[in-house]
């Protein structure tokens, strides 16, 4: 069932929260309501959502809070998004982000930073992104879900930091089609709510092969899967030795502890596991991710669409630099690490060894989980486990001016913030971000095997 | 189309130079060629978009998908036809398909260049190794057999065309996506070229093998088939020569660079061919483009989302079986018995000329193969292969081109059974040789004039009773004189008798021959006439 209020009553709140969260970067300018039945009867009728402004959208622009996309519309919805229509939606409006999805702050992003509801009368803070808005309209209770994207962790720590749950599934799973490209090894379409019964429900709706995506999971995989499923009513579950939990903030302790233990009086089994490559993550992170988001941002030359530069195209003999001037700070700065990672001259001993590093690290995942993988045809494992727990994030959310000044000493100092999150959109595996206390930034992330997105909801869910 | 304002294309200044063509011993050419061939898939290679190859009549930006113009969002998704293609062309040239292929981005800025990258294949290529053989035989190059050795085959994108045009003073460049993402195939060769000719024989014989697959159109003037050069002389750095639209080019290309470096060679100022350099072709020289120097990185990177190409081990076996003889298999087997075709001939029946709209070479080909057939059933071993080859290749197409009927209209009434029947009275001496061309032409005339739709099969016994062909075994004597001293008369005096029976001037008898045969119609055998001839005028020799 939506929750609890009327569309109404939403866009009533939305303005004033909009001036003080800054969520949205457009909003449907119209209420729509269910009139007929057949309406009414539709998997998702009545529901109220938001999608992340980098997935596009025929009725509103697609922006990806960039200068180089400003008012550009799209002709065409993503594949998700159709699916969500067809299920009897209603729309709300853009979040916003961090600009085409890079960064962890939500604070990059010409509509300027998304600010965290659950400090309503404090300093203002982070809400952590890039999914920021996503999260942000989910916190509020503006929406019953929010579609975001996950390409290094930037549906889970947003909905950590805003005391919702956060899903990234497997890679592959839901359609990427119509997803603006920031690193699409990695790029992975989320959901973010407050009800987990909500967010399975949606991912049953998203859940589907999609042509018009080379990287969609095949039908005969997911017949794999399907027939690999074992419905458990305990599960084998692992903490990772190799994540360091030192220093994770005291609050999130107390709670884990608490949580620990509600799991073993229900009759789950904890083991501790090592997973040695997790520690070459962050590394293998920076120099993929940012390779692919200088190849895939190299078609803004502003010729077909987007912004251009109204009097120049070409500056200092270097094509389209005017236009491309007008990128932000952390785009330019990964364009730059993106184009170094790929020079000729340095490219087997960056791009080559990551790519061989991850493969690594996605073999050390298929030796410790029970559920075999569909896509390395990893022999499985009868003793392995069913989930991992990993908390999401290493920090509470600062404050915006904490955060920029971390920022400024080194672009690096935010990297580190994605250290919990990375290795999974590595492996490509699902994992949903659970908040462990109600109306409190700490998050836990519940991980399975590659394919096995199932038993993280079957977990989440006989959990809360 | 899209503008784009302010041209970017590089400045070209043409240098009007003379030069003359010696290849000399002393100055070895070394030179490997790599062609782009555009794939007559029916689609392009990652979009649904039509793949029209007929630019020069479509409406620019016409066939372009969301794909072909990057738009935010869109993905590829492979056209497995072009794998299919590409596999056929692997098959001909005896080149190792990898099991595993895949795709990689160049990276590159251009307007007509939208997702700011290449799709090609740099790591893993499609195919690697093979040739082509060259022979005097077949090809006319100097040595009996030349083998120009293969580096690979990649898959790649097309990109669009850039206009520049200067409109109001204002420069402007004009870009047009139809040829965006349209399947390349780049065919790389060894710098295995140590003469021109080889050169012309390569891209000739290229041209016909994937017109031949049916893989690609194969014209140069379209830009469907580009060549590149790269060449050196005597170990010195090699030069790339580019921008060049057709053979002409090419060949003047390469002999204008071969003669500028040799005159650089021969004063000794080497030191502008110690480093690799592209150099374009203005149509009368060729001038620096670009330099090591000024040469970018492409940062290739290995495509995020486009799969590997992992060819299932039967699907090689399984595209074997469906390939068409190729074309030097074939001119073989008609130049040996017990066709004995010319070259010329069986290029003919080979090659797709793309010149003549009356047949195609296939079908004259078949209709060749069987006709030659029945007609050996009919007459046995005592038939000649000649009679065939010259009355359809010669004879046959001739009268179709005149009466423009095309060859596989004219199959309707003359089907290869009956054009052997057709032929049998030929060799039975049942007609001669000028009655039988009358009668041919006659029957497709006639066919041409119902504007081929009467398609009854002519009746041979019938026509030749109707226009009195029957040869004549038994001449009537008398007639023959009388013929024969009227052809005398009309047609001589003195000095032409004089010479003739002195021997002097022995062609004028083939005159008089000839005077006989078109009066009688080619009824009476120019032996008879000759016989008659010399027998009246006294011709002793």
């Amino acid at each position: 069932m939506p929750l609890k209020r009327s569309l109404k009553q939403s866009l009533e709140r939305l303005s004033s929260l909009q001036s003080r969260y800054n969520i949205f970067t457009s909003v449907s300018p119209s209420p729509y309501t269910l009139s007929n039945k057949e309406e009414i009867s539709k998997e998702l009728a009545g529901y109220a959502v938001s999608i992340k402004d980098n997935i596009v959208t025929k009725d509103l622009p697609t922006t990806c809070a960039s200068h180089i996309l400003e008012n550009y519309k799209s002709p065409y919805d993503a594949t998700v998004v159709k699916l969500l229509k067809q299920a009897g939606v209603h729309i709300l409006g853009k979040t916003n982000l961090d600009e085409f999805g890079m960064g962890s702050g939500g604070i990059h992003s010409i509509r300027g930073p998304v600010i965290n509801p659950l400090y309503p009368h404090e300093e203002k803070r982070i809400m952590g992104g890039s999914s920021s808005g996503a999260a942000a309209s989910v916190a509020c209770d503006l929406v019953d879900f929010a579609l975001g994207t996950d390409t290094g962790g930037s549906v889970r720590l947003p909905a950590c930091y805003g005391s919702v749950l956060g899903f990234k599934p497997s890679y592959g799973r839901l359609s990427r089609f119509g997803v603006i490209a920031y690193s699409q090894s990695l790029d992975t379409v989320g959901i973010l709510s407050k009800k987990i019964d909500i967010l399975r429900k949606v991912f049953l709706v998203l859940d589907k092969y999609d042509a018009k995506d080379p990287t969609s999971l095949n039908e005969e995989l997911r017949g794999l899967i399907e027939k690999n499923k074992k419905i458990k009513k305990t599960w084998k579950i692992g903490i990772v030795k190799e994540f360091n939990h030192e220093g994770l903030p005291k609050q999130f302790h107390e709670s884990y502890f608490t949580f620990l233990k509600k799991l073993v009086s229900l009759g789950h089994e904890i083991y501790p596991v090592s997973i040695p490559s997790v520690k070459n993550s962050l590394p293998i992170y920076y120099t993929l991710s940012p390779a692919e988001a200088a190849s895939n941002l190299s078609r803004y030359d502003g010729i077909r669409y987007g912004y251009r530069d109204s009097k120049l195209d070409i500056k200092d003999g270097i094509l389209f630099a005017p236009t491309r001037s007008k990128f932000g700070v952390e785009v330019k700065n990964r364009i730059i690490l993106g184009n170094y990672n790929l020079c000729s001259d340095g490219f087997k001993n960056n791009f080559i060894k990551a790519e061989r590093l991850r493969v690594d690290l996605v073999d050390e995942f298929d030796k410790i989980f029970r559920f075999p993988n569909v896509l390395t045809n990893a022999e499985e494992n009868p003793k392995g486990l069913d989930v991992l727990l990993v908390p999401t994030s290493s920090k509470l959310p600062g404050t915006l001016k904490e955060f920029e000044e971390d920022e400024s000493k080194s672009p690096a100092n935010s990297y580190i913030n994605d250290i919990f999150t990375v290795p999974m959109s590595l492996a490509g595996l699902p994992s949903l971000s659970m908040p462990l206390k109600e109306r409190t930034p700490i998050g836990l992330q519940i991980v399975g095997q590659y394919g096995d997105d199932n038993t993280v909801l079957d977990f989440v869910e006989s959990v809360s | 189309m899209l503008r784009v304002a302010r041209c970017y294309s590089l400045a070209r200044t043409k240098v009007a130079h003379n030069y003359s063509t010696i290849f000399r011993p002393e100055y070895a050419l070394k030179c490997g060629l790599e062609i782009h061939t555009q794939l007559s898939t029916r689609n392009k290679l990652f979009s649904q978009s039509t793949n029209s190859s007929t630019p020069l009549v479509d409406v620019p930006n016409r066939h372009t998908s969301f794909y072909d113009i990057a738009l935010p969002g869109t993905q590829p998704v492979l056209n497995l036809e072009a794998i299919l293609f590409a596999m056929k062309l692997s098959l001909a040239l005896n080149s190792q398909v990898n099991s595993v292929s895949q795709f990689d981005r160049k990276h590159y800025f251009y307007g007509d260049q939208p997702q700011g990258y290449q799709v090609t294949q740099h790591y893993r290529p499609f195919a690697r190794g093979g040739k082509i053989n060259l022979s005097k035989e077949l090809d006319g190059i100097d040595e009996s057999s030349k083998d120009i050795s293969i580096v690979q085959l990649q898959i790649e994108q097309d990109t669009g065309k850039s206009h520049y045009t200067d409109a109001d003073k204002d420069v402007i460049t004009l870009v047009d996506l139809n040829r965006s993402n349209v399947p390349l195939i780049e065919l790389v060769t060894n710098p295995d070229f140590n003469d021109i000719k080889q050169v012309r024989a390569f891209i000739k014989k290229y041209q016909n093998l994937v017109r031949h697959l049916h893989i690609s159109s194969g014209d140069l003037e379209t830009g469907a088939m580009r060549v590149d050069v790269n060449l050196s002389i005597n170990g010195f750095a090699r030069v790339e020569l580019k921008n060049l639209p057709n053979t002409s080019s090419i060949i003047n290309a390469i002999k204008y660079e071969y003669q500028r470096q040799v005159e650089l060679i021969s004063r000794g100022e080497t030191s502008s061919l110690m480093e690799p350099e592209t150099r374009g072709w203005t149509g009368s020289s060729t001038v620096k483009l670009r330099s090591k120097e000024t040469t970018i990185d492409y940062r290739y990177m290995p495509d995020p989302e486009l799969p590997y190409i992992n060819l299932a081990p039967d699907v090689m076996s399984r595209v074997k079986e469906s390939m068409p003889q190729l074309p030097d298999d074939m001119m073989r087997m008609l130049m040996k018995k017990p066709y004995q075709l010319s070259l010329k001939d069986a290029k003919i029946l080979t090659y797709n000329s793309n010149q003549n709209d009356m047949y195609n070479h296939k079908v004259l080909r078949s209709y060749y193969l069987e006709t030659f057939q029945e007609f050996f059933k009919l007459v046995g071993e005592q038939g000649s292969a000649k009679l065939p080859t010259n009355w359809i290749i010669h004879e046959f197409l001739g009268d179709l081109n005149k009466l423009h009927v095309p060859l596989i209209k004219a199959q309707e009434i003359l089907p290869p059974i009956v054009f052997a029947e057709f032929l049998k009275l030929l060799h039975a001496e049942t007609i001669s040789p000028t009655s039988g061309k009358l009668l041919l032409f006659h029957i497709l005339e006639t066919f041409q004039r119902s504007n081929c739709r009467d398609r009854s099969i002519p009746d041979f016994p019938k026509l030749i009773r109707e226009f009195e062909l029957h040869a004549i075994d038994q001449v009537d004597s008398q007639e023959l004189v009388s013929l024969c001293s009227d052809i005398i008369a009309q047609h001589t005096d003195d000095t032409f008798i004089r010479n003739l029976t002195s021997g002097k001037k022995r062609t004028s008898l083939k005159f008089l021959i000839g005077q006989g045969m078109r009066r009688s119609q080619g009824r009476i055998k120019a032996s008879e006439f000759e016989k008659k001839f010399k027998e009246i005028l006294d011709i002793q020799w």
